[in-house]
């Protein structure tokens, strides 16, 4: 009885912390997203709306449009990120010389502020003044405008995220690999098994948990992804670039319309954890029934 | 006798002003001892003359009063996103924030600020013998509400000018060139045919030659407002369409078909005339904001464009950020026929007056102290030094300072355009939905950009888009 009571004592400043920065704001949005509400409008009060905001939704095409973009670039960073990841954690398992010196370097990217991560590649992208556009041009005869083509803007967000990122899912496959007995792979050679043979049933099944942790925390933040993109491409050319995190930050902080955007935030979330929810189905449930 | 008189009345106004001249001195020490030690928290956007603020005129005003004066400066979206979050949530952060010319009525309809002339008013106490509100130029008309009562202390403004390479204008191999070329002779264009001709002469004579050289800037970033701004605060008026192309007199129309002229077949001239210019423009254009068209022809790389004028002064005279120092022009925007008078009447403008003032929140834990800052940064004597660091005027006095006039002379006539010709210019308009209207509509400008909207069916769409913002808004019924 008496362990009990100090249990919660001591869980209690986790939950205060929890409740106060997690529950009551989502809680907060989740009564705005009810809401007409925008401050500068002719009546800037809250006006109670019922689920309006959540039917102006379904029909908004800006909305539509960057869900459709934000999954684009989910897929394609995260997948990117899960293969150059493993093969860079898998260089890194061997020795070879200049080891921890490349190691440091390949991790740096983790320790820049996505902000000033948006404002390099900006720098290397924007025409006439970048790097990338003048070697492009110089080498190969190609003209790269991020302002201008919508492929090269998305394509370029994508690469910014698989610099920035890769490194944590290296690191990530990189303590799974190294956690792996060495057992089975010695009788799997011994049996005679090729190598892409060990990698599809030993390899893989073994750090399929990490990967799938990899998986969900970068497409969780992929869907969220704001200040890079912002930096980079301010979400265009159009709305090439207009990802989630990016549609919601304008239509509540520039546009002020509170009660659609907290609508959206609601939405994006349940987006999230419906996604999440499928691919734990889809790659982790088939597993344990197995089992 | 009579000169005995006149000379007791000199002696009687010289022992006043002997009097009163200590305590003038002393105004600024005595009125800052009951706050000493407060700590002020102003945010406002990076700009040569912010950053003027927060480098000279904060610490000069920390020595004489006591107050500290920490002075934010950050990102245009930024600057708005923490102020309107403080003072819409009453934090209180923030002691004085900057309001832009174009927000202003959005913050007086939320009352958001303090009003100065009646705070002063109310309290003689907090009055600087040195301040006078009367000495603003008449951008301060901007920040005040219908009973004359100021709500900011204007800090920075300018005019949107035609800044052009003098020279390029002035060689005489290019003029030759260009009477081949089209007949005319090289001088600063006056219409948009003109302006049009020499943008294209130059792009081709600055390929010909191998140059990094094209005819003209064009501010048109396909995901910033910038370019929403460049069309609708500075093109689309010199073809005759105002306010946005909205009609405020009308319901908030902005179709033809609801009395608006943001789809009119003036405001279609204006874009297309935009995008032609924005294709023999400099291939970053598509990713410039006004910051980007300032260093653009700044580097050499544009022979005319519409700059804004807080740029002016460092691309004409500062030769570590300038390769075009002591080659810069500036004359008026080109204009359609009749825009000119149509301005000159009072019925219309010819570009965009832009600028800000320093606002008091109600929300400031601090307003005594921030209003003695504030008519700090408002008096006479500051006014010179900073005009010459920002090329801002906001004070009729600053037009007299000698190092004015010098630095005028190295700009073209930059500061004698904005005394005389500044009445043809205009803010945004009185307008407090302004942000939500332009967010509504830009995605759609630009898809225009882009080229995946043509331009006529675009700004119909833009009309249709701006008309549906302002009904869910509430201002169109």
């Amino acid at each position: 009885m008496r362990s009990n009571k100090v249990g919660w004592w001591l869980l209690a400043p986790t939950l205060a912390i929890l409740g106060i920065f997690g529950i009551l704001p989502f809680i907060y949005v989740l009564y705005l997203a009810f809401h007409q509400w925008n401050p500068f409008g002719a009546n800037p009060e809250q006006v109670f709306n019922g689920a309006n905001n959540f039917r102006r939704l379904v029909f908004d095409k800006e909305f539509l449009l960057a869900i459709w973009v934000t999954l684009k670039f989910g897929v394609f960073a995260v997948a990117s990120e899960i293969v150059i990841g493993y093969f860079l954690a898998q260089l890194f398992m061997r020795e070879f010389p200049g080891k921890g010196f490349f190691r440091t370097i390949h991790t740096l990217p983790l320790i820049v502020a996505p902000i000033v991560v948006g404002s390099i590649w900006r720098l290397m992208t924007t025409p006439s003044v970048g790097i990338i556009p003048f070697y492009a041009n110089e080498l190969f005869g190609i003209d790269i405008n991020i302002g201008r083509d919508a492929g090269t803007a998305f394509l370029f967000t994508v690469i910014m995220d698989i610099w920035h990122w890769t490194p944590l899912v290296t690191l990530t496959l990189l303590a799974a690999l190294l956690s792996l007995p060495k057992d089975p792979f010695e009788q799997a050679q011994i049996d005679g098994a090729s190598r892409s043979q060990i990698f599809w049933h030993i390899t893989l099944p073994m750090i399929r948990p990490a990967i799938l942790a990899t998986v969900f925390i970068r497409l969780m933040d992929a869907l969220r992804t704001v200040d890079e993109v912002w930096m980079l491409t301010g979400g265009g050319p159009g709305a090439a670039t207009r990802y989630l995190g990016l549609h919601i930050w304008k239509v509540v902080f520039p546009k002020t319309d509170y009660g659609y955007g907290a609508a959206i935030s609601v939405i994006v979330l349940y987006l999230t954890l419906v996604m999440c929810w499928m691919l734990y189905v889809g790659l982790v449930a088939p597993r344990n029934k197995g089992n | 006798m009579r000169q005995g008189l006149k000379a007791g009345a000199s002696a009687l106004i010289l022992a006043m002003l002997a009097g009163a001249m200590p305590a003038w001195a002393d105004f600024w020490s005595d009125a800052g001892a009951k706050f000493k030690g407060v700590t002020l928290h102003g945010v406002t956007e990076s700009t040569p003359p912010s950053n003027y603020i927060k480098d000279v005129l904060a610490p000069q005003f920390e020595e004489k009063t006591g107050i500290n004066v920490e002075i934010e400066t950050t990102s245009w979206d930024q600057m708005y996103d923490k102020a309107i979050k403080d003072m819409e949530a009453g934090t209180g952060i923030y002691d004085m924030v900057y309001i832009e010319q174009d927000i202003i009525y959005a913050y007086l309809a939320r009352n958001f600020l303090v009003d100065i002339t009646k705070t002063l008013k109310d309290d003689p106490s907090l009055k600087a013998p040195t301040f006078d509100e009367a000495k603003f130029t008449t951008f301060a008309d901007y920040f005040k509400n219908a009973d004359g009562d100021l709500f900011g202390v204007p800090m920075e403004a300018f005019i949107k000018v035609y800044l052009y390479r003098t020279d390029l204008f002035n060689d005489p191999e290019i003029q030759a060139a260009f009477k081949a070329k089209t007949g005319k002779d090289l001088k600063p264009a006056t219409t948009h045919e003109d302006y049009t001709q020499i943008a294209e002469f130059f792009t081709e004579y600055g390929k010909e030659k191998g140059l990094d050289l094209w005819g003209t800037t064009s501010q048109a970033h396909t995901g910033h407002p910038a370019s929403w701004y460049e069309f609708f605060e500075s093109v689309a008026p010199t073809f005759g369409v105002y306010n946005w192309g909205i009609n405020a007199a009308d319901n908030y129309g902005a179709s033809v078909e609801h009395g608006g002229t943001m789809n009119s077949p003036e405001a279609k001239t204006a874009l297309k005339y935009l995008l032609h210019l924005r294709d023999i423009a400099p291939p970053e254009s598509a990713a410039s904001t006004w910051t980007e068209v300032a260093t653009t022809f700044a580097a050499g790389r544009a022979a005319q464009g519409l700059v804004y004028g807080e740029n002016a002064a460092w691309i004409a005279s500062d030769p570590d950020q300038s390769k075009v120092v002591g080659n810069v022009g500036v004359a008026l925007p080109p204009l359609e026929p009749g825009v000119l008078e149509a301005a000159e009447a009072g019925k219309g403008y010819i570009g965009y007056y832009d600028g800000g003032a320093f606002g008091l929140p109600v929300t400031s834990k601090n307003k005594e102290a921030a209003l003695l800052f504030m008519q700090y940064i408002g008096q006479d004597e500051v006014q010179g030094p900073w005009a010459v660091a920002g090329s801002r005027i906001t004070n009729t006095a600053t037009y007299d300072d000698p190092a004015v006039q010098e630095l005028d002379k190295k700009l073209g006539g930059y500061f004698t355009m904005l005394r005389d010709q500044g009445k043809l210019f205009a803010g945004a308009p009185p307008y407090p939905f302004h942000a939500q209207v332009r967010e509504a509509t830009a995605p759609i400008f630009y898809e225009i950009l882009t080229g995946a909207i043509e331009p006529d069916a675009g700004l119909d769409q833009m009309a249709a888009k701006a008309e549906e913002e302002l009904t869910n808004l509430g201002y169109r019924k």
